[in-house]
């Protein structure tokens, strides 16, 4: 019924993605912590946008409390001191808008003071836990997205300490399109065998100022197993995904801490990486 | 930003057998003194390296290393413009102009 439906309605995305929701299509849910540029050649103000969405599909969007916390660790040089600024004064709450629906979403805008220096910037994120009534749980997605400023590696492969967490094997920030991005998925510091993982390509164009997703997806869909694309990692928690287009790439890896609890219900605590991909040009 | 671009660029080229490329970047405080970093494509350390600050005629304004955690700050040069220059060694320069820095 559902699949009937929707085919009489191609093109029409607004309406095909509340069928899949109506139809009980469980899709990925991404914490987004956005910047337009992970590799700038100098040092500038960074401006981030957090919105909570389903970034294939530029949406549904939901809405988000504040987060429990927000900082960023960096680092100019490997042997370098890791510094910790925590940035939760410069969170403030926007109205994210989409081709789907708007939500509560969270912005800063760090002055360029604190994110001149040459090196490597690890932004986290830790979201309040989100109720998803469809499931009748909670979500809770570890974020992390990482800048580098000027070419000076730092902390990118560095463990964040974070109860779960994505630890980067390629440099999150220095992609071609064409290659490859490895990872390990880590909860409590130690791999995860066999984590599911849920790769998602951000296919509509970001504007800063809206702030939200500009109607319009850069990619068709032949149909939602190309959306959220689920993998496994392997025995020893790393795994490897393609990059075949340019642009932002999101890997989540779910429910890393099974049997935990929030308010009395399942809580799935979840870790986000962020990757921005380079057309070689 | 053009010419520091360029800098960038030579730099580059130059160091095609240099495994790690130098890289340096510098800032206005707003309290009329330069701060300065250095590093290397590889993340090694710039501590020690030679920097040096010189005036529109190549006259040696300041002449000294990066310090341990590979920067260096000093007074804003009285002088119209001027160039810092990070000496990486085996004559890998990198060559920031003062109207490059913000």
């Amino acid at each position: 019924m559902c699949r009937r439906l929707a085919a009489i309605l191609p093109g029409n995305t607004v309406v095909i993605i509340a069928l899949m929701m109506f139809c009980g299509g469980v899709q990925a849910h991404f914490q987004m912590l956005y910047t337009p540029d992970l590799a700038p050649i100098r040092g500038q103000a960074t401006h981030l946008l957090m919105p909570f969405s389903h970034p294939v599909h530029g949406g549904p969007n939901m809405d988000i409390d504040k987060p429990e916390a927000f900082y960023v660790l960096s680092q100019r040089g490997t042997a370098a001191k890791r510094k910790k600024v925590d940035l939760m004064a410069y969170l403030t709450p926007v109205t994210w808008s989409s081709p789907i629906n708007s939500s509560t979403a969270f912005e800063a805008k760090l002055p360029r003071k604190l994110t001149r220096s040459l090196g490597d910037y690890v932004f986290i994120l830790q979201p309040s836990p989100f109720y998803e009534a469809e499931e009748d749980k909670y979500i809770q997605q570890h974020t992390k997205t990482v800048m580098n400023v000027g070419a000076v590696p730092g902390n990118w492969a560095d463990p964040a300490g974070l109860p779960v967490e994505i630890i980067p094997l390629d440099k999150p920030y220095a992609n071609w399109r064409g290659g490859v991005f490895r990872g390990v998925v880590t909860a409590g510091g130690e791999p995860v065998p066999f984590a599911a993982l849920e790769i998602e390509y951000v296919n509509y164009r970001v504007d800063m100022a809206l702030p939200g997703f500009v109607p319009g997806a850069a990619v068709q869909l032949p149909q939602d197993s190309f959306g959220t694309m689920g993998i496994k990692a392997n025995a020893a928690g790393e795994f490897v995904i393609g990059l075949p287009r340019a642009g932002w790439w999101g890997i989540c890896a779910l429910d890393l801490v099974p049997g935990s609890l929030y308010q009395g219900k399942a809580l799935s605590v979840d870790a986000v990486l962020w990757l921005q991909v380079r057309e070689m040009n | 930003m053009k010419r520091f671009l360029c800098a960038f660029a030579l730099t580059t080229v130059a160091s095609q057998v240099f495994a790690h490329t130098p890289l340096c970047d510098c800032f206005d405080n707003g309290d009329d003194t330069i701060s300065c970093e250095g590093g290397f494509s590889d993340g090694s350390s710039a501590a020690g390296m030679a920097v040096r600050v010189y005036d529109d005629r190549e006259k040696i304004l300041i002449d000294t290393v990066m310090d341990t955690d590979s920067s260096i700050s000093f007074p804003r040069p009285a002088v119209e413009s001027y160039t810092v220059v990070f000496d990486a060694g085996e004559g890998h320069l990198v060559t920031v102009y003062s109207d490059d820095i913000e």
